[in-house]
């Protein structure tokens, strides 16, 4: 199954632990932006160090001052058009969590 | 094309899911997709007739209107959320439907994806 979850919050959700997926995507929305942009310690988020595609809202990103070169190259930005998209052509089930 | 259906169990004013929820079938309704709305708990504040638009405000009455016009989107409420806060067929904006959760149920059961979006 090829899963997505919507993470909206700035922390790791336990709930990521028991998700198995043959293709897991993490999209970042919402306070869930600051995963993709702040370092913690010198380190990027932990979250990130998961077996997942990532993906942060652009409008997200930019409400909170963020700009396409804070984010972590693991992580493409997408806009609403590019979420559809994912929606339609790249994920089968999703979870908001 | 495809249907999406979202259900948003959100509130209104000052509410980042409801903003993203209405944003997303925004978009899907540009690339020529269906989406049904489900709206429930203070969600359902949306269909409210007679909302101003202030600065500084998330004013999303308009981007649904716009939605309405499409043809390609439907927006319900939730009847009892709306009840219980004293919304009735009424006090709702033209093109904004009122029923029990069958209609979500039916339309996630209908739709090609569904996302399920949680309360704040």
């Amino acid at each position: 199954m090829k899963l997505a979850v919507f993470v909206n919050q700035y922390d790791e959700p336990a709930i990521l632990d028991r998700l198995k997926a043959d293709k897991f995507g993490i999209i970042l929305v919402q306070n869930g932006v600051y995963h993709a942009a702040v370092k913690q310690n010198g380190e990027p988020s932990s979250i990130l160090s998961r077996n997942a595609e990532f993906y942060a809202l652009q409008e997200d990103l930019q409400s909170r001052g963020f700009s396409d070169g804070d984010v972590d190259s693991k992580v493409k930005v997408i806009n609403f058009e590019g979420l559809v998209d994912l929606i339609f052509n790249d994920y089968e089930k999703f979870m908001w969590l | 094309m495809g249907k999406l259906t979202i259900g948003c169990f959100s509130s209104l004013v000052g509410s980042m899911t409801l903003d993203f929820a209405v944003k997303l079938a925004e978009a899907a309704v540009k690339k020529g997709h269906e989406v049904d709305l489900w709206l429930s708990s203070n969600g359902t504040m949306l269909g409210k007739k007679g909302q101003s638009k202030f600065r500084d405000y998330s004013y999303l009455a308009g981007t649904v209107e716009e939605l309405l016009k499409t043809g390609k989107f439907r927006i319900t409420n939730c009847e009892a959320c709306a009840k219980a806060r004293g919304i009735d067929k009424g006090d709702t904006m033209e093109g904004f439907g009122i029923h029990s959760m069958d209609w979500y149920l039916a339309s996630a059961f209908d739709a090609d994806k569904v996302i399920h979006i949680g309360g704040e």
